[in-house]
């Protein structure tokens, strides 16, 4: 079942990726939903935080793909530029990724692309600011205590 | 200068594949795949990503460098490729076939640095740039400021810490509904803007050398949506204009912050970003109240391109070094 958590800041949106990254197992694939300025980043760097990974995180837009190395491998791939589900497969996150950790950004533009096994995280933000991190799992996920991210 | 070697250079880090043929520093041909292609490459929003592009673009490509350069590959003294940072799959394709075609001319192969590339470019353009200079190289993938200290010996003094400033031109021109590629459009919008319009925040992070583009994408895309709600939205161009001057403030700022810390007194850059007609003008402006010479490369030199490899590879040659056929590319190359 989906677990929710209110985020009035920045430093609100990393810690629950960081607490999310000690759910993770080798193989795991985190899709990132959200508009512009909605947070992806700074969850995925909180992702990057909890996993130990020392390097700052930058966003992946243009070079699509960014690989970061800690506890385990972090891949952290952006579809904000990758227009068909063909060049998604032409990409093959997945096997870039087998072992270790895959957070893809504008994920939900193809859901498809990754299998059953997946947990969608959606990003929304209110008029004043406040976001909304949704964790909403599918396949295995739905059995792992997602209830812990939350502060 | 005929004695000076000649160098092919490919380009295949991202999303363009780049071939030229250089003689010492000079240019003897340049070509690129968009320009061949432009209508699949441009026809919508989506670069092409595969490593798939790459492979059908470069024979080709290869083979008109060279004919543009009126050169028999036979002739070529060396070749270089870039090796990283970049796409794996798409540095694959452009390193494997200048090693390849290395091998099988029996000259040899440099894998070169896209960054050291960029470092190289202006020198194409201009015989007077050379170490010690600063360089700013902001582009849609990369946001640095390198000290380059000599050929081969280059600091990285800061970086952005979260997006690069093409990429804050490319998502934002999106979000204005201004078109592909963003950059060149907020440049064409914000022509008769105000670009004191609206003041959007200009992040400054405790590290002198340091960019953050994040907080000024949020911002716009709030002020946007509260002011389009209202019907009190400005103009585009002053919108345009303002958001351009955001980040050329930023841009500039930093980077003389690196010059008056260093001492250097020569500035150059790279990079997409450095299209930008408003921040060139306000580096040059910067750079004459300062008295530091400023060596901006052609535009067609800041972006990607197969000349700046060859440029570094000539330097490289000169060296005498060489990249052994077993070498791999490296995705995650960082310069010094």
């Amino acid at each position: 079942m989906t677990v929710a958590v209110a985020c009035a800041a920045e430093a609100d949106t990393r810690a629950v990726g960081r607490r999310l990254a000690s759910l993770l197992r080798a193989g795991d694939v985190v899709l990132l939903s959200g508009e512009l300025g909605a947070g992806k980043t700074v969850f995925a760097s909180g992702v990057a935080e909890g996993l130990g990974v020392e390097t700052p995180v930058v966003s992946p837009s243009f070079v699509l793909v960014r690989r970061y190395e800690g506890l385990m491998t972090l891949v952290h791939a952006d579809l904000y530029r990758v227009g068909s589900s063909g060049e998604i497969e032409d990409l093959d996150l997945a096997s870039d990724a087998a072992d270790g950790v895959l957070v893809v950004e504008w994920g939900d533009v193809s859901e498809q692309s990754f299998g059953e096994d997946h947990l969608m995280v959606r990003i929304t933000q209110d008029d004043e600011g406040v976001r909304t991190v949704a964790l909403e799992p599918h396949g295995s996920w739905r059995s792992r205590p997602l209830g812990e991210v939350a502060p | 200068m005929t004695d000076a070697p000649a160098v092919l250079g490919i380009e295949t880090s991202c999303d363009e594949t780049a071939v030229a043929v250089v003689r010492g520093y000079r240019v003897l041909s340049n070509v690129l795949a968009s320009q061949v292609d432009a209508h699949a490459r441009f026809g919508g929003v989506v670069p092409e990503v595969a490593a798939r592009a790459h492979v059908e673009a470069i024979r080709a490509l290869t083979h008109r460098a060279l004919a543009e350069a009126g050169m028999h590959q036979m002739d070529l003294d060396a070749i270089a490729a870039t090796r990283g940072p970049g796409l794996a799959g798409a540095l694959m394709v452009g390193f494997s076939y200048g090693k390849a075609l290395a091998w099988a001319l029996d000259t040899p192969f440099l894998g070169i640095d896209h960054m050291e590339g960029h470092l190289f470019a202006p020198r194409l353009d201009d015989p007077e740039y050379g170490p010690p200079a600063i360089v700013l190289l902001a582009s849609g993938g990369h946001s640095q400021i390198v000290h380059l200290k000599d050929w081969g010996e280059y600091e990285t003094l800061g970086s952005t810490i979260d997006d690069a400033a093409g990429e804050a031109f490319d998502k934002l021109a999106r979000f204005l509904g201004l078109g592909y590629p963003g950059g060149p459009a907020i440049d064409r919008e914000s022509e008769g803007g105000d670009p004191d319009a609206v003041r959007f925040p200009r992040a400054l992070p405790d590290r002198p050398f340091d960019f953050s583009f994040s907080g000024l994408k949020t911002s716009v895309v709030t002020y946007v949506r509260k002011h389009h709600a209202a019907g009190t939205l400005p103009p585009i161009p002053d919108l345009a204009a303002s958001i351009q001057e955001a980040i050329a403030d930023v841009l500039v700022a930093k980077t003389f912050n690196a010059v008056e810390e260093t001492g250097v007194r020569a500035l150059a850059g790279g990079g997409g970003v450095l299209a930008n007609r408003r921040l060139r003008a306000r580096l040059a402006e910067e750079a004459d109240r300062r008295g530091v010479a400023l060596h901006l490369p052609s535009v067609a030199m800041c972006t990607d391109n197969g000349a700046m490899v060859a440029a570094a590879g000539v330097y490289r040659l000169g060296l005498g070094e060489r990249t052994a056929p077993s070498a791999d590319i490296d995705s995650s190359l960082r310069l010094g």
